[in-house]
C-alpha cells in the first residue's frame, strides 16, 4: 500500500460518581473526629496492640477487636514526602507534604498533610500534632493538617 | 506432586510511550512471536492464563475481555489474574500452576498494560487506586507515595541519592541494547542528580516511563516439553507474599524493609533449593520502576546483604559485566514499565539463560536466574527463579 493510513484516535470519558460506607470501625471513628476532636482506636484483646485507623478484627490475632480507647493527637513523624507535582501530576510552584505520624497510645497511626512548616524544617521522629478544622463534615479531612508541635 | 514444568517460548515487541495497536493487537503480536518461537500452532494450547494490573488505563473493565482472540484462547479455558504490579511475576506463577497442577500441558501466559490512553495524565488512573477514606482524600499521587517509602529506606540503611542515581545510568544505559526499549539512554550520575526533582529523593530520572506494551510466555509440562525445544528453561521456584493494605496500623508499617518481599524470595529459593542466592544466581532481572526499588528488591532477593545495594552498585556487582548482573536488559526504567507487562523480567531471565539475549547477553555463564514484581499500597511481591538442570 502507497498510502499508510494515519491512526484514528476516538474521544471519551468516564464519569462515575460513588457513596462510600466508612464501615462499621471508620464510622465510629471519623464521628469521634467529627463531634469531639478525639482520635480512637481499638484494642485487641490478645495481642493488645492499639490499632488506628480502628478496625473491628485484628489481622494479626483474627479475632474480634471491640474495645475502643482514645489515643492522642500528637505523635511522631515516621516518614514524609513533598512533591512539586499536584495530585492530578501537574507542576506547582510551591511543594505540598504528606507524611505518617504515628499517634501516642497507639501502635499506628495516620497519613495526612503536613502544614506549617518547610519540607527543609522537617525530620523524621519529630514530635507534631494534628490541627482540626472548624467546620468538620465526619471524615479525614476533619483533621486540617498536622504541624510540628509548638 | 507437582509436575515439572518448562518455559519453552517468550513472545516480544517493542515498548513504547503511545502504540497505534489496540490491546486485543498488542497481545496478539506477542502470542503469535511466541508461537511463532516454540513453532507451535494455536491449537496446542490448552489454555490461557492473562494479567493486566490496572482496567482503567484502557477504561474497558475488566481489559483481559478483548483479549481472548489474540491470545489465542478462543474456545479455551481463560482466567485472568491482577495483583497490581506485581501482577508482572504473579501471572506467570498462575501459568506455572495450570501445567504443574496436571491439568494442561500448555499454557499461554500473556501481561499487557496500555497506560497512554487516559488524558491528560496516567496520574489520573493512579488516583483511582487509594483507599477511600483515609488516603484518596489526602490526594496521594505516586511521586508522594514513593518518596513516603525511599525516604524511610535510605535513611534506615545510609543508602544515598547517588547510589540511586548509579541504577538509573546502568539501566538506561543496559537499554540501549535492547531493541523492545523505549528509552535506552546515555546518562551520567550528573544527569540523574540534575532532572527535576518528582519528590525528594525520587528525581525524574530515577522513575520508569508510563509505556504500551505486552509480553507472552509458553509454560509446558515435562511430558511435552522436550518434543518442543531441545533446551526447556524449567521453573524452579516460586514465591508470593502479601502485606494488609493499612500500612500505616499493620504490624509491620516499617516502609523501609518489604517484610512481604523477603517473605516471597524465601519461598522460591526453598522450592529452588538454593541456599545462598548471592553466590547461586547467576543473573537477576528485578522489578524497578523507581531507582531505590530496584535496591530494596536486590536485597529482599538476597543478592546482596540487607541494606547492601547500594555496595552493590558501588561496587560494579550488577552492571551488565559485573559478577551479579542486575536488569542487564534494562529493567523498567530503561525498557518501559507497562506494568503487568512486567514480566518482560521474566522474558528477559529466559533469554539469558539461553544465550539468547543479543546485546543484552551477560559475559558469562547462565544457569539461574531469579526475577520479581511490585505492587500495590506498599503490598505485594511475587518472585519467580528459573534455570536448567
Ligand atoms: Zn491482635
Amino acid at each position: 500500500m502507497e498510502n499508510q493510513s494515519q491512526p484514528i484516535k476516538l474521544q471519551g470519558s468516564i464519569e462515575i460518581s460513588y457513596e462510600w460506607s466508612a464501615g462499621v470501625a471508620g464510622s465510629r471513628f471519623f464521628q469521634e473526629i467529627r463531634d469531639n476532636k478525639r482520635i480512637m482506636g481499638t484494642k485487641c484483646p490478645k495481642c493488645g496492640r492499639v490499632l488506628v485507623p480502628p478496625r473491628i478484627f485484628c489481622e494479626e490475632c483474627f479475632v474480634d477487636v471491640e474495645e475502643w480507647v482514645e489515643v492522642s493527637s500528637k505523635g511522631e513523624l515516621v516518614t514524609f514526602g513533598e512533591s512539586y507535582l499536584g495530585t492530578d501530576g501537574s507542576k506547582l510552584k510551591e511543594p505540598w507534604i504528606v507524611g505518617i505520624i504515628r499517634l501516642d497510645g497507639a501502635d499506628g497511626g495516620l497519613i495526612h498533610y503536613i502544614g506549617e512548616a518547610r519540607p527543609e524544617e522537617l525530620k523524621i521522629g519529630m514530635r507534631m500534632e494534628a490541627v482540626f478544622n472548624e467546620k468538620r463534615n465526619g471524615n479525614i479531612l476533619d483533621i486540617k493538617h498536622f504541624r510540628p508541635s509548638k | 506432586m507437582a509436575r515439572r514444568v518448562a518455559i519453552v517460548s517468550v513472545g516480544m515487541d517493542k515498548f513504547a510511550s503511545r502504540k497505534v495497536e489496540t490491546v486485543d493487537e498488542m497481545v496478539y503480536r506477542v502470542a503469535k512471536n511466541a508461537l511463532d518461537n516454540a513453532k507451535l500452532p494455536r491449537e496446542a494450547i490448552g489454555a490461557v492464563v492473562f494479567g493486566c494490573a490496572v482496567d482503567a488505563f484502557t477504561a474497558t473493565q475488566a481489559a483481559e475481555k478483548v483479549a481472548i482472540g489474540g491470545a489465542g484462547g478462543r474456545l479455551r479455558p481463560t482466567m485472568r489474574n491482577c495483583t497490581s504490579g506485581s501482577t508482572a511475576i504473579s501471572t506467570p506463577i498462575l501459568g506455572y500452576l495450570h501445567v504443574a497442577s496436571g491439568l494442561y500441558d500448555v499454557v499461554m501466559c500473556v501481561c499487557f498494560e496500555k497506560m497512554s490512553e487516559c488524558r491528560p495524565h496516567a496520574q489520573h488512573v493512579f488516583n483511582t487506586v487509594y483507599d477511600e477514606y483515609f488516603v484518596r482524600p489526602i490526594g496521594l499521587n505516586v511521586a508522594i507515595q514513593c518518596s513516603l517509602e525511599a525516604r524511610m529506606y535510605l535513611r534506615r540503611y545510609g543508602n544515598t541519592e547517588l547510589q540511586m542515581a548509579k541504577v538509573s545510568v546502568k539501566n538506561h544505559g543496559n537499554a540501549l541494547d535492547n531493541p523492545y526499549a523505549q528509552l535506552g539512554k546515555k546518562l551520567t550520575v550528573e544527569d540523574v542528580m540534575n532532572s527535576p526533582c518528582i519528590s525528594w529523593p525520587v528525581k525524574l530520572l530515577d522513575t520508569s516511563p508510563t509505556t504500551d506494551g505486552a509480553r507472552a510466555v509458553i509454560f509446558a509440562s515435562e511430558d511435552v516439553a522436550r518434543d518442543i525445544t531441545d533446551d526447556p528453561i524449567w521453573v524452579k521456584g516460586i514465591g508470593r507474599g502479601g502485606d494488609s493494605c493499612w500500612f500505616t496500623g499493620r504490624r509491620n508499617s516499617d516502609l523501609a524493609r518489604l517484610d512481604y518481599a523477603y517473605y516471597a524470595a524465601k519461598q522460591a529459593y526453598e522450592m529452588a533449593n538454593i541456599e545462598d542466592p548471592s553466590q547461586e544466581i547467576d543473573v537477576a532481572e528485578v522489578y524497578d520502576p523507581f531507582t531505590y526499588k530496584e535496591m530494596q528488591h536486590v536485597e529482599a532477593l538476597g543478592l546482596c546483604p540487607e541494606g547492601g545495594a547500594g555496595r552493590m552498585i558501588d561496587e560494579g556487582i550488577s552492571l551488565r559485566e559485573g559478577k551479579l548482573p542486575v536488569n542487564p536488559s534494562g529493567g523498567l526504567l530503561g525498557e518501559g514499565n507497562p506494568i503487568g507487562a512486567g514480566m518482560s523480567r521474566l522474558c528477559w531471565a529466559y533469554l539469558q539463560i539461553k544465550g539468547q539475549a543479543g546485546g543484552c547477553q551477560v559475559p558469562k555463564d547462565v544457569n539461574t536466574a531469579v526475577c520479581n514484581g511490585w505492587g500495590g499500597m506498599y503490598q505485594y511481591n511475587a518472585v519467580m527463579v528459573i534455570g536448567r538442570d
